[in-house]
């Protein structure tokens, strides 16, 4: 039977995002750019998307002058991750 | 990389490979820290020692506490021109090892005001400690190996007597801080390259 693929995740830039904030225990903007390699913009967007979703905490501070935007994975993001992760093990397994 | 959806397997494959690649980033300037405080313990051990020495005068030994006060004033400017990125578990036990060594080496040091304690030996154990298992969670050897030097370097203030024993301190501590520091930024970068 196959397990519904959470569509918060199934994108690939929010799967990136929470892949990396689940590897570190927090990362910034800058940092979360320079891995995905996408634009600030759709960075933006996909954040504020897990952000709602309670897969994320986002914190706002700065550093001199310049804001920074730190990015934290919530126990519910795991949760959902691990979720996600177990619902694409039974699709692998039913296609091999 | 981009809003797309993907398929399973392209799934799975990002995950590992975002995994893997910020795994990596992490190690670059951990050095920093310990060049700061062991280059300040060095170079404050040589000032007091001169001092000492040729004046004679052991008022001089307050300069001890110009360690903490140069090591947290080049800690606070390092930590605001290098801005650390991301954190990992590994960053936050490391920083919870120092926090606890460098509370530790002050409450000593405080006590050594007041009562007689063998402060060399003391800040060689609880030094050493941080540097070793510092090295011990990060597996890098040069730290491990000069953080155990550094402890078994707690007997040197019983051979070595007389003010000669604060530029030995000084010395080991540039052996057992410096010399690692430095490799491990050099590792750091190589792996930039």
């Amino acid at each position: 039977m196959f397990k519904e693929l959470n569509p918060i995740l199934h994108s690939e830039l929010r799967l990136g995002i929470m892949s990396i904030l689940l590897s570190v225990e927090e990362a910034d903007f800058v940092f979360i750019r320079e891995e995905t390699g996408a634009t600030a913009g759709n960075i933006s967007v996909q954040i504020e998307k897990l952000s709602e979703a309670g897969y994320i905490e986002v914190k706002k501070g700065f550093v001199g002058k310049r804001t920074r935007t730190v990015c934290k994975i919530t126990e519910i993001g795991v949760d959902a991750f691990e979720e996600y992760v177990e619902a694409l093990k039974s699709y692998l397994e039913i296609n091999r | 990389m981009e809003a797309k959806n993907l398929n399973e397997k392209e799934s799975l494959e990002l995950i590992s490979q975002m995994i893997r690649n910020s795994r990596l980033k992490l190690e670059d300037g951990n050095g920093i820290p310990f060049l700061i405080w062991g280059y300040t313990t060095f170079f404050v051990s040589l000032l007091v020692f001169l001092l000492v020495n040729t004046t004679g005068d052991y008022h001089y030994f307050w300069f001890w506490f110009l360690i903490p006060v140069i090591g947290s004033t080049g800690m606070f400017i390092s930590r605001k021109s290098i801005v650390k990125h991301a954190r990992n578990f590994i960053d936050r036990v490391i920083g919870n090892i120092w926090f606890v060594t460098g509370i530790a080496a002050f409450l000593i040091s405080f006590c050594a005001i007041y009562f007689q304690i063998p402060i060399l030996t003391t800040m060689f154990l609880i030094m050493g400690m941080g540097t070793a298992l510092t090295g011990l969670v990060i597996k890098f050897r040069p730290l491990i190996i000069s953080g155990f030097i550094g402890m078994a370097s707690c007997i040197v203030p019983f051979i070595i007597q007389g003010n000669e024993q604060i530029i030995v301190f000084g010395v080991i501590y540039l052996a057992m801080m410096v010399i690692p520091g430095h490799i491990l930024n050099y590792k750091g970068k190589k792996k930039d390259v």
